[in-house]
């Protein structure tokens, strides 16, 4: 019972840490769905004297662009012709300058716009550039920020962790300490004599991965109970399970392996007798 | 087997427990090792398996230098030896069994090996019929023989034993200091007793040195 409530001691704080872990995972991942939906809609209008050469244009603030369309003056004249004349709309034809409509792979974030609106500022022929910053999504931004401050809440929980952790860890060492002075007493190395400390300690890191991997396959299969309709169009996940699973299984076993080694590393040898 | 030069022992640089230590025992020798309550004999016991580490000097235990020896060193030389203390140093989760197989697992051996060989050690210590038992179970004296069975399970060349009878009965005392009269007598194991008491009629050739004021004498 005693040594249920020990292990219990150390699994619920790498939970919390394994939970942060899977929300910033999870945000990743709907940021990552999210930007690529809304770049298809967004676009950058650049309006230039002469034509654009556009295969000098392959990447802006490391982003690739993905195509370069450009606008037919015929159809912007079609648009605001009217009662033009003949005379009027060919004299409007040669003035015109060129339109072109840029399309990026990714969503870019705000100080990205910056960059691509200076970038394109370079380029000479270039004379008017609208980004339609004011229009930049909202959501995305909104994700973003929720983004950072889960990594924040992660480190947070992180660092706790490894706290309470290591504290466990040496209470163990604590409890075992005269069975683990007579294993060395008789010549067994440290790993030996704190054999059983270690399997404390991976045994909890297992049971803390089990948890949470079975809150996110609930997650993962009940989206709809857990998230209200109006985030349909936002929360879409196409992570394989299995590679979240990863993620969890290798960050629970590495904090564990490396708070013990932490631990041992202070423990060392002990001349005792 | 363990061979001390001009060895000087202390827990603080002011005051030496051991001066200019210097002495040999031989391999299958059952040593004593003698004085008076405090006189640094427990010390001098201590620093044969590296739990105390000389300040000056040259100490060679079993053709190994510890006088500052590495970890490595350290666990082979207490791999190779058994040690027996006065309050036993059993581990109490454990049943006397698995206490006895402790060195055998520590030295390699297989699970099944080393329970064989600790029920023929219990037989051997006559303990047979506590089988199973935990040491709580267990009167001193026959925890006491659990020791010494822990400390002949993997056919050390030296025990060394620190007051094995000091928590003893007199019946039970002599149970112990024939089984270590035995490992001497038919095993060749090289014993060094510390004792304030060297028992009397003790019936095998054995020396004693004894410590006074820090010096290291031959008692004749």
């Amino acid at each position: 019972m005693k040594s249920v409530k020990n292990i219990f001691s150390f699994v619920i704080p790498l939970c919390v840490m394994l939970i942060t872990f899977s929300m910033y995972i999870f945000t990743q991942e709907i940021i990552a769905n999210y930007k690529t939906k809304i770049s298809d809609d967004y676009s950058i209008v650049l309006i230039t004297n002469t034509p654009l050469i556009k295969d000098d244009i392959k990447s802006l603030a490391g982003i690739d662009v993905k195509k370069i369309v450009t606008l037919e003056k015929d159809e912007i004249i079609q648009k605001v012709k009217g009662s033009l004349s003949e005379n009027s709309v060919s004299l409007l034809k040669q003035r015109l300058p060129f339109f072109y409509t840029l399309h990026l792979e990714t969503f870019p974030t705000s100080s990205q716009l910056d960059v691509i609106k200076e970038e394109l500022s370079k380029i000479s022929n270039i004379h008017k550039i609208e980004i339609f910053s004011k229009d930049h999504n909202k959501i995305f931004s909104l994700l973003v920020l929720n983004q950072n401050i889960i990594v924040v809440f992660f480190a947070i929980s992180l660092l706790f962790s490894i706290i309470l952790f290591s504290k466990q860890i040496q209470i163990w060492f604590y409890e075992h300490e005269e069975k683990i002075a007579i294993m060395q007493l008789h010549g067994a190395s440290i790993l030996y004599s704190a054999s059983m400390v270690i399997s404390h300690a991976l045994i909890g890191a297992f049971i803390a991965f089990l948890i949470v991997s079975s809150l996110l396959y609930f997650i993962f299969n009940n989206l709809a109970l857990i998230f209200p309709p109006e985030l349909n169009s936002v929360i879409q996940l196409d992570a394989s399970l299995n590679v979240e699973f990863a993620y969890l299984f290798i960050l629970s076993m590495a904090i564990s392996i490396t708070t013990i080694i932490g631990v041992l590393f202070k423990y060392k040898i002990r001349k005792y007798g | 087997m363990i061979k001390a030069k001009e060895i000087y022992l202390a827990y603080d640089e002011n005051r030496f427990i051991i001066k200019k230590g210097n002495f040999q025992i031989k391999p299958c020798e059952f040593v004593f090792i003698g004085g008076a309550s405090g006189s640094g004999k427990s010390t001098l016991l201590r620093s044969f398996y590296g739990a105390i580490l000389l300040k000056h000097g040259q100490l060679i235990v079993d053709g190994q230098d510890i006088s500052s020896p590495s970890n490595r060193t350290l666990r082979s030389v207490r791999k190779n030896i058994g040690v027996i203390f006065q309050d036993y140093k059993l581990v109490k989760e454990w049943t006397i069994e698995e206490n006895i197989m402790l060195p055998l697992k520590i030295n390699g051996y297989s699970n099944d090996i080393s329970r064989q060989q600790a029920i023929k050690l219990l037989s051997h210590v006559k303990l047979s019929h506590r089988e199973g038992f935990y040491p709580s179970q267990l009167s001193g004296g026959e925890q006491q023989r659990v020791a010494v069975a822990r400390a002949l399970a993997h056919n050390p060349k030296i025990i060394i034993a620190d007051e094995p009878t000091g928590n003893l009965d007199d019946s039970s005392a002599d149970l112990v200091w024939n089984l270590l009269k035995n490992a001497n007598e038919q095993l060749g194991i090289t014993i060094v007793v510390v004792t304030h008491r060297v028992p009397k009629n003790f019936g095998i050739a054995f020396r004693q040195l004894s410590i006074e004021d820090g010096i290291i004498y031959e008692v004749c």
